[in-house]
């Protein structure tokens, strides 16, 4: 069984890493980590932005972004990457690389799911932030920037990386519309082996473990740290009590 | 016909003329009609619910009222007007929360200095030395690099005077500023409000200690059920008040 894996890995490692890299488009981990990390960098703002809009005082702005949010998170993932997949190139007659499809799919999806997030933490801020900014002679833009924001952000650390955990899972279901990712070789890989699924995907389900497990473990460092420094680091240890962040990784 | 210095004089105060608000069908303020001198230190006191909170509100428009106007130095506050005519004009108007709203991400004198670089251009060196000029002022210097988490009560409420300080408002408006407090630490952040008065500065203050009204203020404001029943100064209002309502009021608190 462990032999079988050594052996697997031995043979495989570069297809799993880089897929068919240099003579076919770049693929396996490389690619979800690629796949992963411009999903989460660009679905981020667009969460920010997404859960601003919904908390606007006009109408034609918050009403559209509220129906797009419901909507998107009433659908099950798969069905949005199907849908863009074959309705985008129909309606468009362009020719779009399924990486892209995967890609502004995931970002919409996750931004919406994302944006909720956002929301609640400035909601649960509360007005009184908001008026002393604001009584400050603060904007409402430069008031949400440097106050609210940075404080909201903060407190829902956990469950933005629960998103961005999440977004790392999703980028797997781009099998179906042949993105060439880690998924995609592992079952290639497969295919060529025929007998021994289960070491297979075992592999691929640590490297996938491995990741997420990371990056939470990143997040929990930065957030101490934060945590620290506002508790004043000066007295050396923390006189803070630390919440040790729990990341609940299934999908909200 | 006055002089013009005469006239600058006079319209260096706070004016709020015939000013309602409603929530829904439930008027909180019926047809204020106030005045404010410039240096002059007005005590707001009334029951709970009476509107003081919302009076003191719409004087720097964080509510909107439903009509009449208010005017800080002749210029309308609630006119219709581009939002950075009317944060310029906020931050002409120094605010006291209650339950003080100190920024918790920020250390003490980022508090305190970062509305003037932000708000105001002003240099960061420059706002910095302000900050902590006005931190010795309200007698926490040692504190600048501090969070607001880790300071007491008073201290927070002394901070969050700094920070409204800062932006050099002519006019301060509080609101209950002590009533989060624990008692022993009331008088510190009276005695930074009795500072400041005495530098002249415009006060607007609702508040339920009689002692600061008795010997700061230069005039009461008493408020029920959104009207302004009575205004008097301090010796009056407390040896013989007029109205009724007022003096059941008044014998509540000595209760
Ligand atoms: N956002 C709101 N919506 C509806 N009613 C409100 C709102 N804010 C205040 N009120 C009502 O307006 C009235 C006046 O409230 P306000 O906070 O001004 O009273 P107050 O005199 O400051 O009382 P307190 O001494 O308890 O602070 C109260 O009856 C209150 O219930
Ligand atoms: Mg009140």
């Amino acid at each position: 069984m462990i032999h079988d894996i050594i052996a697997i890995i031995q043979d495989y490692w570069l297809l799993l890493l880089i897929g068919q890299y240099p003579n076919g488009p770049l693929g396996g981990l490389a690619n979800t980590l690629i796949l992963s990390a411009l999903s989460i960098a660009l679905a981020f703002p667009v969460s920010i932005m997404l859960a601003l809009a919904r908390l606007s005082k006009w109408r034609l702005l918050r009403w559209p972004v509220t129906a797009l949010v419901y909507i998107t998170r009433g659908v099950p993932l798969l069905m949005l990457i199907l849908w863009s997949y074959f309705l985008v190139p129909l309606w468009t007659g362009a020719d779009v690389p399924s990486f892209v499809t995967m890609l502004t799919t995931l970002v919409v999806y996750q931004g919406a799911f994302l944006s909720e997030v956002v929301r609640a933490g400035i909601v649960a801020l509360g007005s009184g932030q908001m008026d002393a900014a604001r009584a400050l002679g603060h904007s409402s833009l430069g008031a949400m920037r440097f106050i609210i924001l940075p404080q909201a952000l903060y407190n829902m650390i956990p469950s933005i990386i629960s998103t961005f955990v999440s977004t790392i899972k999703d980028t797997t279901l781009g099998y179906v519309i042949n993105v060439p990712d880690l998924t995609f070789a592992a079952s290639q890989v497969n295919n060529q082996l025929l007998t021994q699924p289960f070491q297979v995907f075992f592999i691929l389900a640590v490297v996938y473990y491995a990741i997420c497990w990371s990056l939470t473990h990143v997040a929990n460092i930065v957030e101490r740290r934060i945590t620290r420094r506002r508790a004043g680091l000066s007295g050396g240890a923390a006189p803070v009590e630390l919440v040790p962040a729990k990341i609940i990784s299934e999908q909200l | 016909m006055s002089t013009p210095a005469a006239e600058i004089q006079q319209v260096q105060t706070i004016r709020l003329s015939d000013v309602c608000k409603s929530y829904g069908d439930y008027a909180v303020l019926k047809n204020i009609e106030a005045e404010v001198a410039r240096g002059e230190v007005v005590v707001i006191c009334g029951p709970s619910g009476s509107g003081k909170s919302t009076l003191i509100r719409t004087i720097n428009r964080l509510e909107e009222i439903n009509s009449g106007s208010i005017t800080l130095d002749g210029q309308n506050i609630h006119a219709a007007m581009r939002t950075r005519e009317l944060n310029l004009l906020r931050s002409r108007i120094g605010f006291v929360f209650q339950n003080f709203n100190l920024f918790p991400h920020l250390s003490v004198v980022e508090n305190v200095s970062m509305s003037p670089i932000r708000v105001k251009g002003v240099a960061a060196d420059v706002a910095h030395d302000k900050a902590l000029k006005l931190l010795d002022r309200v007698g926490l210097a040692d504190k600048a690099r501090a969070y607001p988490g880790q300071l007491s009560g008073g201290q927070q409420q002394r901070v969050a005077i700094a920070r409204a300080l800062a932006m050099e408002p002519p006019v301060m408006l509080f609101d209950e500023p002590t009533s989060a407090l624990d008692p022993e630490m009331v008088g510190e952040v009276l005695a930074v409000m009795k500072s400041l008065a005495s530098e002249g500065m415009t006060m607007i203050c609702v508040t339920h200690e009689m002692g600061f009204a008795r010997d700061v203020a230069d005039r009461i404001w008493f408020i029920d059920a959104g009207q302004i029943l009575e205004t008097a100064p301090p010796e009056e209002f407390f040896k013989s008040p007029r109205h009724p309502r007022a003096q059941r009021f008044l014998a509540d608190l000595r209760h």
